[in-house]
């Protein structure tokens, strides 16, 4: 019997592309089998996936070479909607997919093009409303609806077509904790219903799940296994620009026997080969905060209602930073952490009680003078990128506050060196890659030197080489004296970086200390629907101090 | 942030089909058209805002209140330097005010209100898809239905991804507060540049997404939701009918509810 899906010398380049986005792809699936793509950024996994429903080559032209064939039939011969007979396809942005009004009307959308009867779409959006869990949202709006719920409804819009074959690029990555769970969940649900399912996902732990991890290089397939095969190869991982799994690094650091997947295993491990003792639990500091003047932020009593909506998104924070911290702000969507952040540099104003800029109100500063203050990053760099060349787009916070044009160059070129893009002054920002244009952005708020710089998910889109180069450079500028606040999901990231962690949940701060004394205790991260990453949970069963891989090494040889 | 003017409500106007509430526009618009006496322009400006009242609408009048005032005070305040009268109020060089003039002012001012304030009342009780389903039942063809109803259907998405790069450009040092009107139509380049690329790649990501959930411009679809004229929808046409009728007879026929003639 032919297998289901089969994929012969496919190769193919983008039009104007000076190289093939796909080289020699040759796979084969031969029915329920979840397989998770991962790969560094431009690898061509998106590539790979949209050829599955003939987006590539009908959608985006080029030149295509080499048979991608579902159940028999040549893909590139049918149009993208022929395909969706077979091939469900929920694209990376899911925002840009939810189009109707409901909840109800988007998940009839895929079965009304294919003419099924009212009686049939009916009982599909029944069917599929239960699966994603959403049914008792069924006349909501798809905007008032949380990232997770939102990612759930564009994959429920995708399954009502009834496809053999499921197709996500990277569902999981604008997501917090609770909302990729959500998702992959839906994921193994799917797998029971004897059908394929294809992710592209970063991190490796959703890579535990599958039953096959495809890696990619450069255009390339360069390794396909179980991920008991596939994962514990570190070298090659790390040239694919993938975290490694903690617990496999720490062994082979360790020069201790065995792969351990997963943290459980690892702990297993330890336990039956006797390799390292647990330590009595580790005492938690008292915070000896300094009772110095000023704090260089503060927020007393601060409540904010959002308007249209009259419902309270912050209720009595109390909350002062330090000059020279390294914050992360945790939470989930929703939790009130970029409400929060935005009153630091004037965005918005508290409904009730005070935000202080260096003992003034923030209120009394203008625009600009607090632009000096406080700089603050969007998280996607495209909603601020505009300028014809990189020495315009860093230059214009300067030249609108009225800087003249020598130090507006001397500053830009600062900022593109602390960014690690010397050099870049006369490049076009668009053409550059999202973790280039993610760094642009953080030097066009760098080159007014301010000194508390705020970064809304610094490292959302970014792939792991990038995310660490993006986390090194802010961790540079925290020891030159500038004040680092950020807002992410990515729990590794705070626990590396971090100085001190606050954690917000339903408008209002759960916990704040230092990051080493939160991470510890998981109750409490749980209540936020949050959980700390590997290594920090191995940290805490061991009792050591570690935070990250190194700190536990040097520990653990100590 | 939610920028879609649809208030999910129960009330008979939502529950019209939407062919009745596409022609329910088009009469009463023609309705507006009929007399240019600020009087008569006042009931028919009344008698919207009742219907609005009376289909929970009203809310949306509201929130855009600041447009149709400013609507009204444009219109008001540049009718009069263009059209003439017979009864001189003002006199000044070129310009010259009379009190028909100015009365026509605030008709056409009233008129064009209205008329905005209709096309809200639409798309606060049709919901963008009913909108789309009333094109096509109504024959017009499915990629002209679907290409107008989603220019209407991005608006709010656009409005809301332009507030963030607002936000997003203010934080980086960008003074909207200040500044002459010609520097400030220099600092639009910021906004609009990001927008402008944030609609393409939204537009082409969503053309992408349709495709790949089986749409096609050119083949039949099924509608989830039927559309069904009931004995309300053949009513309310008639009643729209009927006053228009009598609207067309008091202008043409008793020649009242003009204060310019010769102009609409």
């Amino acid at each position: 019997m032919r297998p289901y899906l089969s994929i012969q010398n496919l190769s193919f380049t983008y039009r104007g592309g000076n190289r093939p986005a796909l080289k020699n792809i040759n796979a084969e699936i031969d029915g329920a089998t979840f397989v998770v793509l991962m790969g560094h950024g431009g690898a061509g996994k998106s590539t790979l996936c949209c050829s599955l429903n003939s987006l590539i080559p009908r959608f985006f032209r080029g030149e295509y070479r080499g048979h991608v064939l579902i159940k028999g039939k040549e893909v590139p011969c049918h149009t993208v909607s022929e395909m969706s007979h077979h091939v469900g396809m929920v694209l990376q942005d899911f925002e840009s997919q939810l189009f109707s009004t409901n909840v109800e009307l988007e998940m009839a959308f895929g079965p009304e093009n294919h003419c099924l009867s009212r009686k049939e779409i009916g009982r599909r959006i029944e069917q599929y409303l239960t699966f994603v869990g959403l049914k008792s949202f069924r006349q909501r709006e798809p905007a008032t609806l949380s990232g997770g719920q939102k990612q759930r409804l564009a994959i429920g819009s995708v399954l009502s077509l009834e496809p053999e074959i499921l197709v996500m690029d990277e569902p999981t990555t604008d997501l917090d904790p609770v909302g990729r769970e959500e998702v992959l969940s839906l994921a193994e649900k799917f797998r029971q219903e004897n059908r394929i399912l294809l992710i592209v996902d970063h991190e490796p732990e959703t890579a535990l799940r599958a039953d096959q991890v495809w890696l990619m290089q450069e255009g390339e397939v360069i390794a396909k296994g179980s991920p008991e095969k596939v994962l514990p190869n570190l070298s090659r991982l790390k040239s694919c620009g993938i975290k490694p799994l903690p617990t496999i690094e720490l062994f082979e650091k360790m020069g201790w026997a065995g792969q351990p997947l997963t943290v459980e295993s690892a702990i297993n491990l330890i336990e039956r080969h006797h390799l390292v003792g647990q330590r009595g639990p580790f005492p938690t500091t008292v915070p000896s905060r300094s009772m110095k003047s000023s704090p260089l932020l503060s927020a007393e009593a601060l409540r904010f209602v959002y308007p249209r909506f009259q419902t309270e998104a912050l209720h009595d924070i109390d909350l002062s930073i330090d000059e020279g911290e390294f914050v992360a702000l945790l939470g989930q969507n929703g939790s009130g952490k970029t409400t929060l952040a935005k009153h630091f540099n004037g965005l918005l104003k508290p409904s009730s009680g005070r935000v202080l800029i260096q003992g003034r109100f923030a209120a009394d500063y203008s625009h600009r003078d607090l632009a000096r203050m406080v700089g603050y990053v969007f998280q996607n760099p495209d909603h601020q990128i505009f300028a014809r060349t990189v020495q315009e787009e860093v230059g214009f916070g300067l030249k609108a506050l009225g800087e003249n044009p020598p130090t507006i160059s001397k500053q830009v070129a600062d900022a593109l060196e602390t960014v690690d893009l010397q050099g870049y002054e006369e490049k076009n920002p668009f053409a550059l890659t999202r973790g280039e244009r993610q760094r642009i952005a953080v030097a066009s708020v760098l080159a007014t030197q301010p000194r508390v710089i705020i970064l809304d998910e610094p490292t959302t889109g970014l792939d792991y080489p990038q995310q660490k180069n993006m986390m090194e450079m802010l961790r540079h500028l925290n020891q030159k004296g500038h004040t680092i606040v950020i807002i992410t999901h990515s729990m590794w990231v705070a626990a590396e970086y971090a100085t001190r962690t606050i954690v917000m949940k339903d408008g209002s701060i759960l916990a704040d200390g230092r990051t080493r004394d939160i991470f510890a205790d998981e109750a409490i991260l749980e209540r936020a629907s949050l959980r700390p990453p590997p290594i920090v949970r191995l940290s805490n069963w061991l009792g050591t101090q570690a935070l990250t891989l190194e700190e536990m090494v040097k520990e653990l040889k100590g | 942030m939610n920028l879609f003017l649809y208030l999910d409500k129960n009330s008979w106007l939502h529950r019209l089909d939407p062919r009745t509430k596409i022609i329910g526009v088009i009469l009463l618009s023609c309705l507006c058209l009929c007399f240019n006496h600020p009087l008569y322009m006042a009931a028919i400006t009344l008698g919207v805002v009742l219907i609005a009242i009376l289909s929970r609408s009203l809310r949306n009048l509201w929130l855009l209140r600041i447009i149709l005032l400013l609507l009204f005070l444009f219109s008001s305040l540049m009718w009069p330097l263009f059209a003439k009268g017979p009864t001189s109020l003002l006199s000044w060089g070129f310009i010259q005010v009379s009190r028909e003039s100015l009365l026509y002012g605030f008709a056409m001012g009233l008129r064009l209100s209205t008329f905005v304030a209709i096309g809200l009342i639409f798309l606060s009780t049709t919901r963008n898809e009913e909108f789309t389903n009333g094109l096509i039942r109504s024959g017009i063809p499915y990629p002209v239905a679907f290409a107008l109803s989603t220019a209407l259907r991005l608006v709010p998405t656009f409005a809301g991804a332009g507030a963030t790069i607002v936000q997003a450009q203010i934080s980086r040092g960008l003074d909207l507060e200040s500044g002459s009107i010609f520097s400030r139509f220099r600092k639009f380049t910021p906004q609009a540049i990001p927008l402008f690329i944030y609609a393409i790649r939204h537009t082409h990501l969503l053309a992408m997404a349709l495709e790949s959930k089986g749409f096609s411009p050119e083949s039949k679809r099924t509608l989830y939701h039927e559309l069904r004229m009931g004995r309300t929808d053949y009513i309310a046409i008639a009643l729209l009918l009927l006053l228009l009728g009598f609207a067309i007879y008091i202008r043409f026929g008793l020649g009242l509810g003009v204060i310019l003639t010769g102009r609409m």
